[in-house]
């Protein structure tokens, strides 16, 4: 049995969402949510949320800024998207959700990815201009968390409301399209050292790697032109291309080729 | 087909649709979403929020919502706005009547917030200002009509300071006393320890919020 990547990746999502609730166990590991959080003591903050805030207050906090600097150099390292494919929540849930949809056979089209960058560009102009940080108002990743840790139950209509609009509508189209943290961890991604690697003397052209893809138009440069990495910030790093090759074309690079 | 290409390779059709409809779709989605669903919070009532909150307009500019307050809050006071809120929601809030705030000398929800939306080099409880205590329903509160109640004014942690007590004359009885509990605006927290242990089923002393300061002519 060969090594995969999906068991440690599920892993992850899951000691996340355990972290967000242990307090509610009364441990002291993590506090906060993945806005802002404090991990044994270090303070991790979205960049987006801190860029938001700040916008909106125009008034820079230090350590606030430092918070955010350590979350933003850490996925810089890790692939940016990263955080989609391997931390956030609301991921898994639509994860799970495209994939019994697809065993249901619902929708098989889906939105542009370019959309994600404009959500990205709204939300803070908005934060800027009507000085309220507008995405974490309406942040699935936000509601879901609060309802883990604090039983609130209600604001989860929003992430139903998105799994509807999935299943109905167009695939994976809020992770895709429309989260403005996708977008600011795409720009971040796409300079980022980590990156899935591709060989074009192994790959025998097959197509499963662009079927279990989220974001398959990543994949497109090198299955059409044989680019030996996927450069493209929208890649979320999750691994599932390189799980499912069975000609080991693709693998996990770290540095630029 | 060539006609439509330039060297780029993108056409114009795509042109279109990526670079004016998308964009176009998305603020019109956004704006539509703030406006009906971002109003105003305070339309909505006063929040009592957790000491060393900034005033109500920058606080929900810079809080982000993520709980750590709540989390460090002993007594569970502070709660996360539910879905009725509006631009309020997930920002931490205290219902008094519940479970008012216990003034903790070393202020632990303040300093655990992360964007300085709670103030956390506020050091010392007395300055501390969530609101101000006002009696709303002066016909039913016990002390005003000539009982002995004074229930806020001895449950205040800033006792004959925030709350003093004015004893006068019963005009009604003409042989007793009323002993009638007086806030001081300039002294009181707004913890909401009063309006938490008013004995009155609807609580005739409740923190709402500070007016705002004015200059005293009348000074005798």
């Amino acid at each position: 049995m060969s090594f995969k990547w999906w068991p440690i990746r599920r892993l992850v999502q899951l000691v996340v969402i355990a972290l967000i609730a242990s307090p509610l166990a009364g441990l002291n590991v993590f506090r906060g949510n993945l806005a802002a959080g404090e991990l044994l003591g270090v303070g991790l903050v979205d960049p987006l949320a801190f860029l938001q805030a700040t916008l909106a207050s125009r008034t820079l906090v230090l350590s606030f800024l430092g918070s955010a600097l350590t979350v933003t150099v850490l996925y810089f390292v890790i692939g940016g998207r990263t955080f989609c494919g391997w931390i956030c929540p609301v991921y898994l849930v639509t994860e799970l959700n495209d994939r019994l949809s697809r065993y249901l056979g619902f929708a098989e089209r889906s939105c542009r990815l370019s959309g994600t960058r404009w959500s990205l560009f709204v939300t803070l102009s908005v934060s800027l201009i009507a000085g309220i940080p507008l995405f974490e108002i309406l942040s699935p990743i936000g509601i879901t968390s609060r309802a883990i840790m604090f039983r609130s139950w209600m604001p989860l209509l929003l992430v139903l409301g998105i799994i509807i609009v999935e299943v109905l509508a167009a695939r994976r189209i809020w992770c895709r399209s429309l989260c403005p943290v996708g977008g600011f961890y795409a720009l971040l991604g796409r300079f980022s050292p980590l990156r899935v690697g591709f060989s074009s003397q192994r790959c025998t052209g097959c197509g499963e790697c662009s079927r279990v893809c989220p974001v398959k138009e990543v994949l497109a440069p090198s299955l059409v032109d044989g680019s030996s990495q996927v450069t493209s910030g929208d890649c979320t790093r999750c691994g599932d291309c390189i799980d499912i090759c069975q000609s080991r074309a693709l693998a996990v690079n770290f540095w630029y080729k | 087909m060539d006609s439509n290409t330039n060297h780029t390779g993108i056409t114009r059709r795509r042109f279109l649709k990526d670079g004016v409809l998308l964009p176009l779709a998305v603020a019109i989605a956004g704006g539509g979403v703030s406006t009906i669903f971002l109003r105003r919070a305070d339309a909505r009532g006063f929040y009592l929020r957790p000491p060393g909150a900034l005033e109500e307009r920058r606080f929900l500019a810079a809080c982000i919502k993520c709980g750590k307050c709540a989390q460090a809050c002993p007594y569970d006071s502070i709660r996360m706005a539910g879905a009725g809120a509006g631009v309020a929601i997930g920002t931490p809030h205290i219902i008094a009547r519940e479970t008012p705030c216990y003034l903790c000398p070393d202020l632990p929800c303040a300093k655990a917030c992360p964007s300085g939306a709670l103030d956390g080099k506020l050091e010392d409880v007395e300055k501390v200002r969530m609101g101000t205590a006002v009696i709303v329903d002066r016909e039913n509160c016990l002390s005003l009509r000539g009982l002995r109640c004074e229930v806020c004014y001895r449950q205040c942690p800033l006792i004959d300071n925030a709350i003093t007590i004015l004893p006068r004359h019963n005009q009604r009885t003409g042989v007793h006393s009323i002993m009638e509990p007086v806030i001081h605006r300039d002294k009181c927290v707004g913890c909401g320890i009063c309006e938490n242990a008013c004995v009155r089923d609807k609580p005739v002393i409740v923190v709402m919020k500070s007016p705002p300061e004015q200059k005293d002519y009348y000074e005798f």
